[in-house]
């Protein structure tokens, strides 16, 4: 019965003008965005390989020289594309794509691509993810504000009573009727999508799985716009009424509720601002071991714990440089006053998090979204997790770099040189995005939210077809 | 089969029907005269369970139609004043879909038989809906009232919108439904066809049940002079 009713509530939607309309411009949408997004990450994706085997190049290119020269001339850091990006890009756009790499500071991300853009990106990119996530609930919207009050409308609601038919089964029914073109359409994109990214060379490794658990959000998140909408045409007498309710309700949760909430999170817990941040990491670092001055008090008393920890009585008695110790010193000391204050940061981009999940109560839409980004491996938790692993990294770098000054020198040798084979022996940056598992942990409540928003939509849909 | 037990409705203090006490046996065609606003509608909406009685009782094969919604629907199939169909099917469409609501399964050419024999022109049978007469819908509302195979037909000015051959058509069709032991109410202003088809009439006016009787009781003139003098007695008593 309920199959009964969803196939004619297609069949009808399919003969109707409006909606074949409607239908052919998200499929026209989905297909240019699909299209224009492949072509960007094949043209990013192409520059992204050849600046990355340039900083190599350059890195493994170096004459010999002293390692902590090498240290200051630095390399990059590049951010890999996650395949899933084609769909939704999240926040790379803003967030930068390479890390320069340099003795003694933590350098941002840079290289943003929306600083490449005139002032029209304002109007926001023609990108999958903007039709998953604002045209097809439209979409949706405008199959679902009729089918309860056109059935009060054009008389056919006591027929269909008069068959003996439950509301609750006419509501299923509808629910299908929806849901089977939503579910034609986004299943397309998706397999469009995973047949793309699998024909792509070089476009890193596609995880099928979050693939599929993607597709699983979005349906989740149409589900929960199908529910809204019979529920709003099951209350309202006139579909005109319906409309402009549930055009509201897109309104409210899709576009006024995120920016409202993106306004709360900045003003309850405001990031500090650029100088801010690096007095106070400048001031923290003073206030520790500098490697490039040895007058300090803070180098004189590691200098003295050096000695009485070896044994000696002058740093040329060291059996390694102490100049190239101390750098390295001055590095950890550096790399700690670093750490304490990127966790701060990180502790205010969770406090804000908190903020948007509190709004998310609201709006089905912000657990969809984050979890979508999650899922492509765009969002901060992975530029914050990529920024760390390159932060790691160049520790690592500098330790290498600083232990051989220490290792194959002596005391106040500056005019040591280091073989050019060292640059070799340095492994190139490579950086793998969290796997599925770490991703789903790490947003558990933002599935657990739109789980939340399935089961209330479903039994406010539910309370309110007992009415019809 | 159906039975209204003191049966009562009112509206927001308007009273459409007091007392209604009635009974319609397997195979009995009971016709309910009356002029607009005499409780005709509110009787058949009140068997559908389309609205709840304010006091008594609407048995429908000895179910309460008020405490079991549905179960009782099996039984019944309904034709209202001005049936309402799904505009962007078809006729076809239609019939098959409220068939298998009815969980009732027919195949194409079975549908469009039950359709020609309900008096709807061949050509128009693939035809969508919205381009059909009252007349026509009302064609596709027996087509499916035949295909339910209901216990109980109840109807709300069924011929109304038909032409004289298909009302003809459709009087053919209640006299063999009534050999087939189906109970049929049906509302009407058609003093004629309550005669002609019926095996009761009942005369309503103002929500109250005036008189009851066996259609071979009464003639034709007899019955028209009833139902007049019922109407003038009422308004000569509102005067």
């Amino acid at each position: 019965m309920i199959r009964k009713i969803a196939l004619k509530e297609f069949k009808e939607n399919l003969r109707e003008g409006r909606f074949r309309v409607s239908l052919v411009i998200v499929v026209s949408l989905l297909l240019m965005a699909t299209w224009l997004s492949l072509n960007y990450f094949n043209s990013v994706q192409q520059q992204h390989a050849e600046a990355k085997a340039n900083a190599r190049n350059i890195w493994v290119s170096q004459d010999e020289k002293n390692p902590h020269s090498a240290a200051h001339y630095g390399t990059y850091a590049f951010k890999p594309k996650y395949p899933l990006s084609l769909v939704d890009p999240g926040v790379d756009k803003y967030s930068g794509i390479s890390i320069f790499l340099e003795a003694h500071k933590r350098n941002e991300s840079q290289y943003m691509a929306a600083a490449d853009q005139t002032g029209l990106a304002r109007f926001g990119d023609l990108t999958p993810d903007f039709i998953l996530l604002f045209i097809i609930p439209l979409l949706i919207i405008l199959m679902g504000y009729n089918a309860f009050t056109r059935e009060n409308e054009q008389g056919t609601l006591q027929l269909l009573k008069g068959q003996g038919i439950s509301s609750w089964k006419l509501a299923m029914g509808k629910w299908g009727g929806i849901f089977i073109p939503v579910f034609i359409i986004t299943a397309a994109l998706f397999l469009v999508a995973g047949v793309l990214l699998t024909s792509l060379s070089d476009f890193g490794e596609l995880s099928y799985d979050a693939l599929l658990l993607m597709f699983l959000v979005y349906l989740c998140y149409y589900t929960v716009f199908i529910n809204l909408s019979l529920l709003v045409s099951g209350l309202m007498k006139k579909s005109g009424i319906s409309l402009v309710s549930l055009l509201v309700i897109w309104i409210l949760v899709c576009l006024a509720l995120p920016k409202a909430s993106s306004n709360l999170a900045d003003t309850i817990y405001p990031y500090p601002s650029r100088q801010a941040f690096a007095s106070e990491v400048e001031k923290d670092k003073k206030a520790g071991l500098d490697g490039h001055n040895p007058w300090s008090q803070a180098a004189k008393d590691f200098e003295r714990e050096t000695l009485e920890k070896y044994g000696v009585d002058s740093l040329h008695h060291l059996p390694f440089n102490f100049d190239g110790y101390r750098m390295q010193k001055g590095e950890e000391h550096e790399a700690q006053v670093y750490f304490k204050h990127y966790e701060h940061l990180k502790e205010t981009h969770n406090q804000q998090t908190k903020v948007y999940q509190a709004s998310a109560l609201l709006s089905p839409f912000l657990p969809t979204r984050f979890l979508s980004m999650a899922l492509a491996r765009t969002d901060y938790g992975t530029h914050w997790d990529f920024a760390d692993a390159a932060e790691n990294y160049r520790l690592k770098l500098q330790e290498s770099l600083n232990m051989n000054f220490a290792e194959n020198s002596s005391y106040g040798d500056w005019a040591y040189k280091a073989d050019k084979s060292l640059w070799t022996e340095m492994p190139d940056f490579s950086y793998t995005p969290p796997k599925l598992g770490a991703v789903v942990e790490r947003n558990s409540s933002n599935f657990a939210l739109l789980f939340l928003w399935l089961v209330v939509s479903f039994g406010g849909l539910r309370t309110v077809t007992r009415r019809i | 089969m159906l039975e209204a037990i003191n049966l009562s409705k009112s509206y927001a203090g308007h009273q459409a029907l007091t007392d209604l006490n009635l009974s319609v046996a397997s195979g009995e065609v009971y016709c309910l005269l009356g002029a607009n606003g005499a409780g005709k509608t509110t009787t058949i909406n009140l068997f559908m369970g389309f609205i709840a009685p304010t006091a008594g009782k609407v048995l429908v094969n000895d179910l309460d139609v008020n405490a079991e919604p549905q179960a009782t629907k099996k039984h019944l199939a309904y034709i209202p004043e001005n049936l309402k169909l799904y505009p962007n099917l078809t006729g076809l469409e239609n019939l098959d879909f409220f068939c298998g609501l009815a969980a009732k399964k027919y195949s194409k050419q079975e549908l469009e038989e039950l359709l020609e024999q309900s008096g709807l022109q061949p050509e128009f049978i693939h035809s969508r809906v919205g381009t059909y007469s009252k007349g026509m819908r009302q064609k596709v509302g027996i087509a499916l009232a035949r295909a339910r195979e209901a216990k109980v037909l109840l109807l709300d000015e069924p011929t109304s919108g038909l032409d004289p051959q298909a009302s003809n058509e459709f009087s053919e069709l209640l006299h063999s439904l009534r050999g087939k032991g189906v109970a049929t109410l049906m509302a009407t202003h058609d003093l004629f066809r309550a005669k002609d088809t019926g095996t009761h009439i009942g005369i309503m006016n103002e929500g109250k049940l005036k008189h009851s009787l066996a259609a071979d009781s009464i003639s034709l003139s007899e019955l028209e002079d009833l139902y007049l003098e019922t109407m003038r007695m009422d308004k000569t008593q509102l005067a």
